[in-house]
């Protein structure tokens, strides 16, 4: 180590000092969860490695029984299940952008805290499920991308596409309350002066992938909600005997698994762009065309996905138009590594552990990059895909792109996170190995693949010429898992070790440098002033000396310039218990559901509606006061649970366009039985016009409540409701009718998406009219009022969204029931 | 690290695109379409080296020559943004990457015509969990060795009879996903006799890894000789071979008749045609050569060799499964 | 009920009673502008269209208005926008990628 600036000389109880056990299980501090988050992701990590090392012992020569095929396809559908939702996404976003993203924006915790907690502890009873399958029932083995009609109960009749279905579909909703919970902290509680071209480049990438998650996650989530109909309720959206189609699921998973792609990469983008200019000593080059390009890359990322598909027969025209935008999805991820480059060129250079990755990932991350263009030449995929090239070139991407870029982000944060130093010598000993090991196990891959091997096959013959590569990339992956063991050596070393890491080791450039190591609660003293990009940088230098060498050069230490403001009283959001107890419901729900016992089931939804319950009546005003009120928001005064109401109601457009979707292309392959002429016009109309007529009354009622009138907000309150169960009762009527008639769930495709898609919009206008009778309770006890207008605009703009995507429903699914969609 | 990758790249495919001792190999073209394929391969694989060099010698340059380490005295340039360098680096790999996207768009369309080649053989492949099914249309059927003529264009058209699977013969080209539901195809036309092993390329369950194939491309009087044979029907046991007429009577009176069809013997249809089983080079789907012992291997536990697969284990004394086995090789 | 303008918490003015009743009266005939497109038959050809504009702009009037999108600045705009857009994407291609299986690739019988 060089030497170090010394460290701040204030005693401040770090976030990590005080309380017992229940105190973690019933934090709600972004600190706190980010290192559950971590904790959790690096166990699974483990597994998933171990189930890598078995794959490879399997593959050490040809006609080997060291697994037997189950076994085998259980593993390899593990190892990607589990990398993907439980470690990467978990370290990218859960452990690091947890934890710095209020450190880097000055803020004192994320928008909403009891969310981001109920977000981990989804995320790890979604991990249990996925793993429960080792118990009973088989663990998932239809691979990570479960490719239909492979899924289906006839082919797959054991339990554990079932574990996968449950633990996918937790893992999703996790995934997109942190997605909503960080947008909105970014939108909102960034420090005065932090504008948006004042952020963090980390910043950055979190708020772009964050809308990516919004956007993304729906179609998964459709996806599993048709695969589960089918294995639980006999639905047929992937059987093709009822005029449905497999590909289907692979439209809808691939919507969601190639902005996944970019979920996980941009953090990582994000976090090279951190350490390089930091360990550079010079700011990050083209700060506007970094951020500019990982918005395009997230534009570009949804007009892509058929690049997974194009052995699947899409036909010519639709094949180029995917590999066109595929192409040019290359041209912002060139201007990152170039930006990247020119960021270290003129450097002076701090070569850390956290450096070397970083500098690594370069390497690896454009050569997964260079045979992704392959790829995206799709005569070229077909000769590729699904062959071990690909296992290549993702793993170049994923492994080389995105954990060299977690362990330079790990090495970099850690002594903020922790208050200790990581070793250096093992770190550099760790990265050397890596290196060689991740490249002899992966780049022999690119040739096996050439050479016909195809993935996913738990043997092979002697004579096809695989052997002596195989055995190769088995050596490589042992070399590779000495390298992780050290890693853990490393963390756990530094854990028990006594050598304090002081606030800024790094002589860093983001706030978070700013404040002790590890940080206390509350995070920020005094919420910091940002004058420019790299705000501590600047607080520390001047402006004037952006590079700060002179200052450097000459030992002196720099000072905080905020460490003599006075510290105002500072209100911390109260501890809580229902996001854990809330979870294990939902657990509980999934369990009971899997292995087909009710009253599990029963438990577990009366747990977590009880804890529901509890959380609002925990603060009795309604309001998530997670910060202090003092706090000026710097989004142009814009209510912090306003922006997470739109961000889910963005995610939700997604969420009913692939269903919309689905009803429109399946209306139209039914075979036999009843079609969308029996769809009942005057009843439906009717109903539009009561809907139509709750939204104007509920506008009405949010007038009433911004005048402070008492009255009329009650009874426009009341009558949104009623209204909303009048169109529930028409509902309830033309489903009931439909049933007597013989129009059952299961009759035909055209029947089952009808079913879902009008059932999904109702359970909405049902927990709308939930919602409207919370309010209406509150008024009439007097707690609305002109000061909680708020929470009735929130419940407004739920009400006219379910409102508007049943405008849309009504135009295309039943006034256009004539219509083909083919 | 590159360094060394970029080496072994050059060395690995000096001796890569060879297919002695890698009959799978993409990079060893005998088709029109692989031929195509591998064509638009090397100019992207130009390009990307193109592209890796620039970056590389750029790394190497902004790591080791023109920047310094803490402590040392710092370099002079501070800049920290240079239009003229992000207009540039925005708009090289624009046009690299429409050098690559005009052949790429004429190769999809070449290789994807819309109707049927003039004069060619249209082959229908049935993919089933873990074997695959040929019928011609003068009425063969096959299972898990096509045969096809030279010069004369295939059209393959690919139904499934379960889930998914993908049908890839790398030397003769890309492969085509076997879609429920659906009929894809696949049009080539072979240039080079010989036999080219093929295989299941989309996961499908417990033996993916077990469902192979192999294509034979013959001369055009090879092929019309081996589709006379293939048509003629069932050879019959020939009477002096006792040990065959033995095993045609355990044959007839066996479960194997609910799914197996052997003309004129029996009807069933689940499981590969028998008829000229004996002609084939290997059974369950290309894992085993086709020799009187791995015949026996596979009756008595068809599941050890192929797990998951349907077929039941049948337990015969000794004799009686000799007798079957030289009835069934003696089907050619 | 008066005209006047309510003024939100944060500044911002939203409608008042009257044009919620105006908006509300548009809504009105633009549905039954649109059942009496699906009943009159002449008019079915132009079906499709008629019905995604008179749709569209039903859409637009609740998002704008009763959504206050109108009045709250480009920024909940943009979070509601692009998650729209992206959506609208995704129905367009869908239905475009199934027709062409449809037309090219479905078994017979």
């Amino acid at each position: 180590m060089a030497a170090q600036p010394k460290p701040i000389p204030m005693h401040q109880p770090s976030y990590l000092e005080g309380g017992g056990i229940l105190s973690w299980l019933t934090t709600i501090d972004h600190k706190r969860v980010a290192v559950m988050y971590g904790a959790s992701a690096l166990i699974f990590m483990a597994a998933g490695g171990i189930e890598a090392m078995a794959i490879r012992v399997q593959l050490w020569h040809p006609d080997n029984h060291a697994l037997s095929a189950a076994t085998y396809n259980a593993f390899f559908t593990m190892h990607g299940t589990t990398m993907v939702f439980l470690v990467v996404m978990p370290l990218l976003l859960g452990f690091l952008g947890n934890f710095l993203i209020p450190l880097q924006i000055g803020a004192r915790d994320v928008a909403f805290p009891r969310l981001n907690a109920l977000s981990f502890w989804l995320a790890l009873v979604a991990g249990i499920l996925l793993h429960l399958g080792a118990i009973r029932g088989g663990l998932p083995d239809a691979g990570w991308f479960g490719y239909a009609n492979l899924t289906e109960r006839y082919f797959s009749p054991g339990l554990g596409v079932d574990w996968w279905v449950i633990g996918l579909l937790v893992s999703g909703t996790s995934t997109v309350l942190t997605g909503l919970n960080f947008l909105t902290t970014i939108i909102t509680m960034r420090a005065p002066g932090m504008t948006y071209m004042r952020m963090p480049m980390f910043i950055w990438s979190l708020m772009v992938t964050s809308v990516l998650i919004l956007i993304a996650f729906p179609a998964l989530t459709i996806g599993l909600i048709f695969l589960l109909f089918d294995r639980f309720f006999d639905t047929h959206f992937y059987v093709a005997s009822a005029g449905a189609t497999p590909i289907l699921w692979q439209h809808l998973f691939w919507l969601f698994g190639h902005p996944e792609v970019y979920i996980m990469a941009l953090p990582g983008f994000g976090i090279i762009s951190e350490v390089l200019p930091t360990h550079a000593r010079k700011p990050l080059f083209g700060y506007p065309m970094m951020a500019y390009s990982m918005v395009l890359i997230a534009f570009l990322s949804y007009g892509v996905w058929g690049h997974h598909m194009f052995a699947t027969g899409m036909g010519p025209v639709a094949d180029s138009a995917f590999a066109i935008t595929s192409m040019l999805i290359a041209i912002p991820t060139g201007v990152k590594i170039f930006s990247w480059i020119a960021t270290v060129w003129g450097g002076s250079l701090r070569m850390t552990t956290a450096l070397y990755f970083a500098l690594g990932m370069l390497l690896e991350f454009t050569l997964g990059g260079l045979s992704g263009i392959m790829h995206a030449a799709a005569p070229i995929d077909l000769q590729q895909t699904d062959s071990y090239f690909v296992v290549a070139h993702f793993h170049y991407v994923l492994f080389g792109g995105v954990m060299f870029a977690i362990m330079a982000g790990l090495y970099y944060w850690w002594p903020k996170i922790t208050g200790r130093m990581l070793g250096e010598t093992l770190g550099k000993w760790q990265f050397w190995l890596t290196v060689i090991g991740f490249n002899t196990t992966f780049f022999p891959m690119h040739f096996l693949g050439m050479w016909g091997m195809p993935r996913r096959t738990y043997t092979y013959a002697a004579d096809m010429g695989w052997t002596h590569l195989n055995q190769l990339e088995t050596i490589g992956a042992f070399v590779l898992a000495v390298a992780f063991l050290l890693f853990y050596i490393n963390i756990l070393g530094s854990l028990a070790s006594r050598d304090p890491a002081s606030g800024d080791p790094w002589d860093g450039r983001s706030l978070e440098w700013s404040i002790a190591s590890p940080p206390p609660a509350y995070n920020f003293a005094t919420i910091p002033q940002v004058r420019g990009r790299d705000a501590w940088w600047i607080l520390k230098y001047g402006r004037a000396g952006s590079r700060g060498v002179a200052a450097y050069m000459s030992g002196q230490a720099p000072q905080n310039p905020q460490a003599d403001l006075p510290v105002a009283p500072i209100h911390m959001p109260a501890p809580s218990i229902f996001p854990l107890v809330l979870s294990l419901g939902v657990g509980t729900m999934g369990l009971g559901l899997i292995i087909d016992w009710y009253r599990i089931i029963l438990i577990g939804a009366a747990v977590m509606i009880l804890s529901v319950i509890g959380m609002g009546f925990e603060y009795p005003d309604f309001g998530e006061q997670s910060h202090d009120p003092e706090h000026a928001p710097s989004s142009g005064g814009i209510d912090l649970r306003k922006i997470g109401v739109w961000s889910f109601i963005g995610s939700e457009c997604v969420f009913f366009a692939s269903l919309i979707s689905t009803f429109i292309v399946y209306k139209s392959r039914s075979i036999g039985g009843p079609g969308a002429e029996v769809l009942n016009i005057p009843l439906t109309s009717f109903s539009t016009f009561i809907l139509l007529m709750s939204s104007l009354l509920m506008v009405l009622a949010l007038a009433a409540t911004q005048r402070g009138d008492r009255l009329w907000e009650r009874i426009w309150l009341g009558g949104t409701a009623a209204f909303g169960l009048i169109f529930l009762a028409g509902q309830v009527y033309e489903f009931t009718s439909f049933y007597r008639e013989g129009m059952g769930l299961t009759t035909n495709l055209f029947s089952q998406s009808f079913f879902v898609l009008v059932g999904f919009h109702g359970a909405h206008v049902a927990i709308g009219v939930l919602w409207l009778s919370v309010l209406l309770a509150a008024a009439m006890m007097g707690k609305l009022g002109k000061s909680r207008a708020l929470s009735v605009e929130l419940a407004g703009l739920y009400w006219h969204f379910v409102d508007v995507v049943w405008i849309v429903i009504f135009t295309l699914v039943y006034l256009m029931q004539a219509v083909s969609g083919a | 690290m590159i360094g060394r990758n970029s080496s072994m790249l050059a060395a690995l495919a000096l001796a890569g695109c060879s297919a002695k001792g890698r009959p799978m190999t993409t990079l060893a073209p005998k088709s029109d379409l692989a031929n195509w394929i591998q064509n638009l391969f090397i100019q992207v694989t130009l390009w990307d080296a193109l592209v890796l060099t620039i970056v590389v010698v750029g790394f190497i340059l902004a790591v080791f020559v023109f920047s310094t380490r803490v402590g040392e005295a710092a370099p002079a340039t501070t800049a920290s943004s240079d239009l003229g360098l992000e207009i540039a680096w925005t708009l090289g790999p624009a046009l690299i990457l429409l050098m690559i996207t005009i052949p790429t768009v004429r190769t999809i369309f070449r290789s994807q015509p819309a109707t049927p080649p003039a004069g060619g053989l249209e082959i229908k492949v049935i993919a089933h969990q873990w074997w695959w099914e040929f019928q011609y249309p003068d009425g063969l059927r096959t299972s898990n060795e096509m045969h096809i003529p030279i010069g004369r264009p295939i059209r393959l058209e690919l139904e499934s009879g379960d889930i998914i699977h993908s049908f890839w013969v790398p030397q003769l080209g890309g492969k085509r996903d076997v879609v429920p539901g659906q009929i894809n195809q696949l049009t080539f036309i072979a240039n080079t006799a010989g036999m080219y092993p093929g295989q299941c390329a989309e996961f499908c369950g417990l033996s993916h890894a077990n469902m192979r194939f192999r294509v034979f491309v013959d001369s055009p009087d090879d092929f019309a000789a081996w589709d006379k044979a293939q048509l003629a029907g069932p050879v019959s046991a020939p009477v002096d071979d006792h040990a065959a007429a033995a095993g045609a009577r355990i044959f007839a009176d066996s479960p194997c008749t609910t799914c197996h069809m052997i003309q004129g013997v029996s009807k069933g249809y689940l499981g590969p045609d028998l008829t000229h089983f004996g002609s084939r080079t290997t059974l369950a789907a290309g894992v085993l050569k086709n020799t009187p012992d791995n015949v026996a291997r596979w009756i008595a536990n068809p599941t050890d060799i192929k797990p998951g697969a349907n077929m039941p284990a049948m337990l015969l004394p000794g004799p009686k499964m000799d007798a079957l086995v030289a009835y069934l090789e003696s089907l050619k | 009920m008066s005209e006047a303008a309510e003024t939100h918490e944060s500044g911002i003015r939203h409608p008042g009673a009257a044009t919620y009743l105006i908006i509300a009266a548009f809504l009105i005939v633009l549905t039954v502008m649109e059942i009496t497109v699906f009943y009159v038959h002449p008019l079915r050809p132009v079906l499709v269209p008629v019905l995604l504009v008179l749709g569209a702009a039903k859409f637009a009037l609740v998002a704008m208005f009763y959504m206050h999108l109108k009045y709250d600045g480009w920024l909940l705009t943009a979070v509601f926008g692009f998650p729209l857009l992206i959506a609208m994407v995704i129905i367009a291609a869908l239905l475009m990628l199934f027709a062409y299986l449809a037309h090219h690739a479905l078994p017979i019988g």
